[in-house]
């Protein structure tokens, strides 16, 4: 009996470690996860990717706030909020461990990451040809937008495409500005050749070529190439991206995806926050009070001008702000400078911010005052774009425009969507204006004067952290050594 | 089938028999206790009649005497410090007994993997700690009590707060990677001690070097920590012994910070001194009305309660051990707590004369909540030191104090509303639990198996409420759950083999197979949108609006042969030889299998005849050893690129997500592999009252396992780890131990220490391993070099403060430095040193500062009983290490909307005002608060950790009521530091894995408590 009991015992541990010894017993299987090997198989995981590139743009630290300090060193904010080291970006002292420098930079590589993985992967799946095209469109451009806005901040940044991450090659130095130059055109270039000239409604809000010609069409003014911005700009000007019947419907959640807006950070209420929000909002009214417009700005406005209740509150305005306040007046007190950008905030009718803005990234009024940049300054009249900007408003059309009206236009129509300090560079680098004593007026308390050097401040310097970890391979932007 | 009983039960259970008829026949036993070596007298020693209430005590000469009832015939005798003993008296009237002192321990018995050994036979590093060492003190959980309890073992508290354990490191940080140790629990590997009731432990085992823990081979890299529970014994009468205590905590320390019209006053200064007009709502007078001290407010006074009961006993076949026990710990803050009610059952069953049965079942179910306490970002400790003063608690109208008026308030929510109005816990309920057979197949043969189960359920839940009147607001209340399963199976098999040949050669193999696999299993919840949120609405069903809804599995297993041989020779030279061969799921096929050999010898110098002279030394032995250890204390499934599911976007309102690769592989990644030698003395002397061991060790980490911070080139995705580089610790490790008498005075002291140096021999990038950046302004603090410690801290030198205009003129470190000549840097700023001679300030000037690590850890033990009525003291300290105070760092800093240290006060105001504390300004040209040398304080520190005064109430009181024991006492813990720190607590601790270490981010400050507590055993 007891011999029994051992033998049937040792029988079950024998079991027991055959068991164990059995083949796939170390394995440990991913469950609910997909491996870069298994993943690319057919159209719906094609989707998801496309959906990634587009989920991190309304990230805090990417465009949603850092990428929206920069424009603090224009002539129309102050940057306020309480952010100490946004000073030095506002005053121009900022050194390479400014903190705004480094939030943003891996993130925006993340970007790029998620479109190069699209880039590699889905050529290969069978699937419909149109959706592919569209696809990898969205992953040109959203990888050239990232370039885009790595060249306006810092002019030359390492350049990861698809044959680096394919060779886990990451520790690059800067590229050429040639190669940042070639990178930027051909992204949106293929990009408006592969996406769709509109998206149905379930996909509105996915890159659309006339996206990418707008860009196209701001690359080339940057670049001075007058003859292809306005090509492209009027691509979009004769597509259907129409302007909207007023200035105000792009910053409305109910028609905030009309035709006009040709790019935006897609947010819904509940699912996913409007970070710029809450970062515009001042404090006693749900927001943090960030990036207040200045005096200076209100005075740009001509009298009569609509927009300037549709871009900045201003003391005695009256805004509804929902719940148990309703509408109620902006006080002396409720934001530093007595402004805060409109554009921007939205409050719901049962109180709170309204997460169904939108965050705004270009708009086709933008292209017509590009195009007619373009043709001022290539000696050709620009009246009819500039003249399509304003009808909207009921002001008077401009006759002749020199680049003083344009740029007055251009600072009125687009204030507070992150172009005036880069255009100001822009126009200082042609010698249309002199930028160094632009910034050295005494503006008031909010805005004293700064000092601009040049060229140090066109760029911002590299994040030291960045330089740090590259030992040696990255190095810093001139002056900032 | 079986033969009946053993013999010498079987002669008890007759002579009980044939006595008990003559119940009332009454025999007196006399005779004299003593000390087994010095041969002297040993008065108060207690002598008991066993399974009877009944006892006397020796007298001064260590006589005895004590009558006996016909049916008991077994005494007892036991006295503090040394080995209790049990003697049968029958048929005897005169019986003279030695006792042998407990300092004489080389005849102890240790637990080692797989087995136990003599101590006298051990050539292993092996450290013990006696369960009643951790006994009753008011601590959550076991590795507290562990602090400074022997050399080589540290434990390093990251915060106070309630239930949390601290981490425990065996001859010092091991590795960048996770350091922590393998904790055994009854033979089951298992992770957390915490869920262990102390008062269950009969001892605890710190395996320190390789060759005593190459046993344990792929797991034992950081050392491995063996917890045995108490067992009842067989023929042991039924013993009920029980344990209370109850007491109370308070914080040690808050922080001075500026009242409210000091701090007016500052703020303004900053904008007169800028030449900016003076934000508006610094002209408010009511602003200058200081209300509320924020730390007072948010640290009340925590409690501490904790009662236990064991049950043990046995018979002839079985034996058990049965406790229940239940520990409430509110902790300073509102609204933190741990709470754990435990239930153990170990028992023991013979069946049949070869095999033998164990048990142990653990069940735990604990509760904590989760504050924010560790961020210093808004967690509310943080938050607490920097709240405004001016603003009260509560407003007028019963709504609480807000920051939401100004931005010059600063950014936080207020600290006690946001502790009020957490309402978050997490609910663990454990079954830990082993069964074991023994089956003697021949004589010293014997199969052994053991089968293990940890399983852990896990429930959390978090609601937030909609949060409108403070600066950072919550628009949709939610409750988010979640639930999770993990259990962990464990199969061993192993054959154990001892024999003696010629009575010279001893020879104990143990060899077997072990496998464990690792289940997990959660999902988790979430709803918005609660229309009422009341507490008992607080339930998924009454959201409106479905949140995220998650859920996976995950898998691992380890698989391992080991075998273990010790040799000696005439118990003189021993050896031992230690081999284990593990496979893991944690890499990739083809790296999956380690090796790991040890080896070790000991000379126990003192069984030589030439040393039979050396009268003073009763025990002389040393040892040796060299062996590898591995670690694979990692994520799993790094050899993958894992795509995840998550990202959400919308298109036009239509929701989607997105799917992206969530890590890099890393392919290659192998095993850590840890290698030590060692070398250790051990000695008792003068007659066995004084004891003292020294171990000296060096261990080295190759291809030590990390993940680094990487080049922002590769996106926000997870850093696999990576086998990264080579890590050496070397060090001295001294325990000593004095243990004497003088009439009925015990005593007892011991030290223990511990010199451990850290150094990163090669990064095999050759640059160095970041770690997290601090706070708001991302300054980086600590960094890890080749050459150097582990996460030394690393930035500016500074020399003072610029007094005048001419000092900044003639300073040689910023000659060529463009912000003097744009006028950025101010009188009142301070001077950092050019190291690189290049005229500037900037990213190249920085170095390395100091290192967190202490050059000695020690302890200090002394106890006293005297009639009855014992003390003890227990002294901890660490000397010779840096403190970067971070939380001062940016306390000092005026250019946040935050509150600031008392000190500020005293800032620089003109020449010669002030050499330390900068001007007031709202700058930052000159990056006064940058990391620098200004913030390093010497973090050495003695604290009285404990002290405990008892009292035993005499037998011949309390065995009236059938007591045999009664003790009362009253313990103090942190009863005062010593120390030059600033800070809250001198006791930091790590803030990103190993990666940073004692770095101040107001970490919950540990608090000192009393408690009164009473022990009863029937």
């Amino acid at each position: 009996m007891k011999n029994k009991i051992i033998i049937t015992g040792l029988f079950a541990l024998l079991i027991i470690s055959f068991n164990s010894c059995k083949k796939g017993f170390l394995n440990s299987p991913p469950y609910g996860q997909s491996t870069s090997a298994d993943f690319w198989r057919n159209a719906d995981d094609a989707i998801a990717a496309s959906n990634a590139l587009y989920s991190f743009l309304g990230d805090e630290y990417l465009f949603a706030h850092t990428e929206q300090t920069w424009d603090i060193c224009s002539d129309d904010q102050w940057r306020a909020g309480d952010h100490p080291e946004d000073q030095a970006i506002e005053e121009f002292t900022y050194e390479p461990s400014n903190v705004q420098l480094n939030d943003s930079w891996s993130r925006k590589y993340e970007v790029i990451s998620r479109a190069n993985a699209v880039l590699i992967n889905v050529p290969g799946i069978d699937m419909d040809q149109t959706l592919k095209n569209r696809i990898l469109g969205e992953a040109y451009f959203i990888r050239g937008l990232i370039y885009w806005q790595f060249y306006k901040i810092y002019g030359q940044v390492p350049v990861i495409t698809e044959a680096d991450v394919i060779n886990n090659d990451f520790n690059k130095p800067k590229a050429s500005l040639d190669s940042m130059h070639q990178r930027i055109e051909e992204d949106f270039v293929k990009a408006a050749d592969l996406l769709l000239l509109q998206n149905d409604a379930a996909n509105t809000g996915r890159a659309t070529k006339g996206a990418a010609w707008g860009y196209l069409a701001k690359f080339y003014v940057y670049r001075e190439n007058w003859e292809k911005a306005i090509e492209y700009g009027n691509k979009v000007i004769t597509g259907p991206y129409a302007l909207a019947p007023s200035f105000g419907d792009n910053f409305t959640p109910a028609t905030k995806n009309n035709p006009e807006m040709l790019f935006s950070i897609q947010c819904t209420e509940g699912w996913t926050e409007n970070v710029t929000s809450i970062y515009s909002a001042p404090r006693p009214w749900g927001g943090w009070g960030f990036n207040e417009p200045i005096k200076d700005l209100e005075d740009e406005f001509e009298t009569d001008d609509p927009r300037l209740t549709y871009t900045m509150a201003k003391i005695g305005d009256i805004i509804d702000i929902g719940g148990s306040s309703g509408p109620t007046e902006v006080y002396a007190g409720l934001t530093n400078t007595g402004y805060f950008f409109r554009k921007y905030v939205s409050w719901r009718p049962d109180g709170g911010l309204d997460n169904n803005m939108n965050i705004p990234l270009l708009r086709a009024a933008d292209v017509y005052l590009l195009v007619a940049e373009a043709k001022i300054r290539s000696s050709q009249n620009g009246d009819a774009e500039i003249n399509a900007v304003r009808d909207r408003n009921d002001l008077p059309d401009v006759e002749n425009a020199t680049m003083t009206e344009l740029m007055h236009e251009r600072r009125v129509e687009l204030a507070g969507e992150n172009e005036r300090h880069l255009d100001l560079m822009r126009w200082n680098r042609a010698g249309i204006i002199n930028l160094p004593a632009h910034y050295a007026i005494d503006r008031g308390p909010w805005k004293p004067g700064r000092t601009f050097v040049v060229p140090k401040n066109y760029l911002f310097p590299l994040p030291q952290r960045q330089i740090d970890l590259s030992n040696g391979t990255l190095v810093q932007n001139p002056d900032f050594d | 089938m079986k033969r009946f009983l053993f013999p010498k039960t079987l002669f008890l259970l007759i002579s009980g028999i044939f006595f008990s008829a003559f119940a009332m026949a009454q025999t007196v036993v006399t005779g004299r206790v003593t000390d087994e070596s010095s041969g002297e007298a040993l008065p108060s020693v207690n002598i008991m009649v066993k399974g009877t209430s009944k006892g006397a005590v020796s007298d001064a000469n260590g006589s005895y005497s004590i009558g006996l009832a016909a049916n008991e015939s077994v005494l007892v005798f036991s006295f503090t410090g040394y080995t209790t003993k049990e003697i049968d008296v029958t048929g005897r009237t005169q019986v003279d007994v030695t006792l042998l002192s407990a300092a004489a321990s080389l005849s102890e018995v240790v637990v080692v993997g797989y087995g136990t050994q003599q101590k006298k036979d051990v050539t292993g590093a092996v450290a013990s700690v006696k369960g009643t060492e951790v006994q009753n003190l008011p601590v959550s959980g076991v590795t507290q009590a562990l602090q400074g309890r022997t050399a080589g073992v540290n434990v390093v508290r990251s915060g106070g707060s309630p239930g949390n354990a601290g981490s425990i490191r065996i001859r010092g940080t091991g590795t960048i990677n996770n350091a922590d140790p393998l904790v055994i629990i009854d033979g089951v590997p298992a992770g957390g001690l915490n869920s262990v009731n102390p008062n269950d432990i009969e001892s605890i085992e710190i395996l320190k070097d390789a060759s005593a823990s190459a046993i344990y081979g792929t797991r034992a890299a950081n050392g491995v920590v063996i917890v045995t529970t108490k067992r009842g014994g067989f023929e042991q009468p039924s013993t009920i012994s029980l344990n209370a205590y109850t007491g109370f905590s308070n914080a040690l320390k808050t922080l001075d910070m500026l009242d409210a019209a000091t701090l007016v006053e500052l703020k303004r200064e900053r904008y007169t001194n800028d030449g900016l007009p003076v934000n508006e709502v610094w002209n408010n007078a009511d602003n200058a009305v200081q209300r509320t001290n924020w730390q007072k407010e948010l640290f009340g006074t925590g409690k501490v309660n904790n009662a236990d009961i064991a049950i043990s006993g046995g018979g002839a076949k079985s034996s058990y051990m049965i406790s229940g026990g239940y520990y409430d710990e509110k902790g300073l803050i509102t609204n933190s707590f741990f709470r754990r009610v435990s239930l153990r059952v170990n028992s023991d069953h013979k069946v049949g004369k070869r095999l033998k049965i164990g048990e142990s079942i653990q069940l735990t179910n604990s509760k904590d909540n989760s504050l924010n306490t560790l961020s210093a970002q808004d967690g509310i400790i943080w938050s607490a030191i920097r709240f405004m003063p001016f603003i009260p608690v509560k407003n007028a109208d019963g709504t609480w104090g807000t920051s939401k008026a100004s931005n010059e308030y600063g950014d936080i929510n207020n600290p006690v509303f946001t502790a009020n109005n957490t309402d978050a816990s997490n609910i663990n309920n454990r079954i830990l639990g082993n069964l074991n057979a023994e089956l003697e197949i021949i004589k010293g043969l014997k199969l052994k198996a053991n089968f293990g189960l940890d399983a852990n359920h896990y429930t959390g839940r978090n609601f937030s409420t909609i949060v409108t009147d403070q600066t950072r607001t919550t628009n949709n209340n939610s409750l988010g759950r979640n639930f999770s399963e993990s259990y962990s199976l464990l199969g061993e098999y192993f054959l154990s083999y001892n024999k003696t040949f010629a009575d010279l050669h001893r020879v104990d193999f143990v060899g077997g197979y072990t496998a464990q696999t690792f289940n997990g299993d959660w999902f988790s919840a979430a709803k918005r949108d609660f229309i009422n949120e009341a507490m008992n609405q607080r339930f998924l069903d009454v959201g409106q609006t479905l949140g995220n809804i998650g859920g996976n599995r995950s898998y691992d297993a380890l698989s391992s042969w080991f075998g273990r041989v010790n040799y000696d020779f005439d118990r003189k030279y021993l050896l031992t030889a230690t081999f284990r061969a593990d496979g893991s799921s944690k890499f990739a096929e083809g790296n999956k299998w380690g090796y790991f050999p040890a080896f070790s010898a000991g000379w126990r110098i003192s069984e030589e005849k030439f040393f039979d002279n050396v009268g003073f030394i009763d025990e002389l032995k040393l040892t040796g050893g060299w062996g590898q250890l591995g670690n694979q204390n990692i994520g799993g499934l790094q050899y993958l690129a894992l795509i995840s599911g998550g990202g959400r976007y919308s298109f036009d309102d239509n929701t989607v997500v997105g799917a992206t690769q969530s890590r890099l592989p890393n392919y290659n990644i192998s095993w850590e592999t840890a290698e030590m030698t060692n070398i250790g003395l051990s000695i008792e002397m003068l007659k066995r009252t004084l004891q003292a061991n020294f171990n000296y060790f060096i261990k080295t980490t190759r291809d030590m396992l990390l993940s680094p911070p990487t080049i922002g080139t590769v996106g926000t995705l997870g850093i696999p780890d990576q086998n990264v580089g080579i890590l050496r610790n070397q060090g001295l490790e001294i325990d000593l131990t004095y243990r004497n008498s003088a009439g009925n005075f015990n005593y007892s002291f011991s030290g223990n220490a511990s010199f451990i140096k850290n150094k990163v021999v090669k990064l095999y990038d050759g640059n160095y391993i970041g770690s997290v950046l601090y706070g708001r302004p991302l300054e980086e603090i600590s960094r890890t070099y080749e050459g150097s410690p582990i996460a030394v801290f690393y930035g500016w030198k500074t020399d003072g403060l610029y007094q005048t205009q001419d000092d900044i003129d003639k300073d040689a470190n910023i000659t060529n430095d463009s912000r003097k000549t744009a006028g950025l840097i101010a009188p009142g700023d301070v001077r950092f040193l050019d190291l690189n001679n290049d005229g500037m300030i900037n990213e190249q000037d920085r170095t390395i500062l100091g290192s967190p690590h202490p050059k000695v850890v020690y302890g200090f033990n002394a106890d006293f009983e005297y009639k009855g009525i014992d003390l003890s003291l227990f002294l901890l300290g660490n000397a010779g290490l840096s403190i970067f105070n971070a939380d001062r760092m940016q306390g000092l800093d005026p250019t946040y909307s935050f509150n600031m240290y008392a000190e500020v006060a005293d800032r620089w105001t003109g020449p010669n005002t002030s050499n330390t504390i900068p001007r007031m300004t709202t700058r930052r040209d000159n990056r006064n608060y940058r990391t620098s040398d200004m913030f390093i304080e010497k973090g050495d520190f003695l604290r009285l950790k404990n002290i405990v005064l008892g009292y035993t109430l005499p037998l011949n009181l309390t065995e009236r009521a059938g007591i045999s024991k009664l003790r009362v006492y009253v313990t103090g813990q942190n009863v005062f530091t010593f120390t030059k720190y600033s800070g809250l607590d001198p006791e930091l601790g790590y803030s990103d894995g190993n990666k940073q270490i004692n770095v101040d981010i107001a970490q919950y400050p540990q608090s000192r408590s009393w408690t009164f507590g009473v022990n009863v055993t029937f």
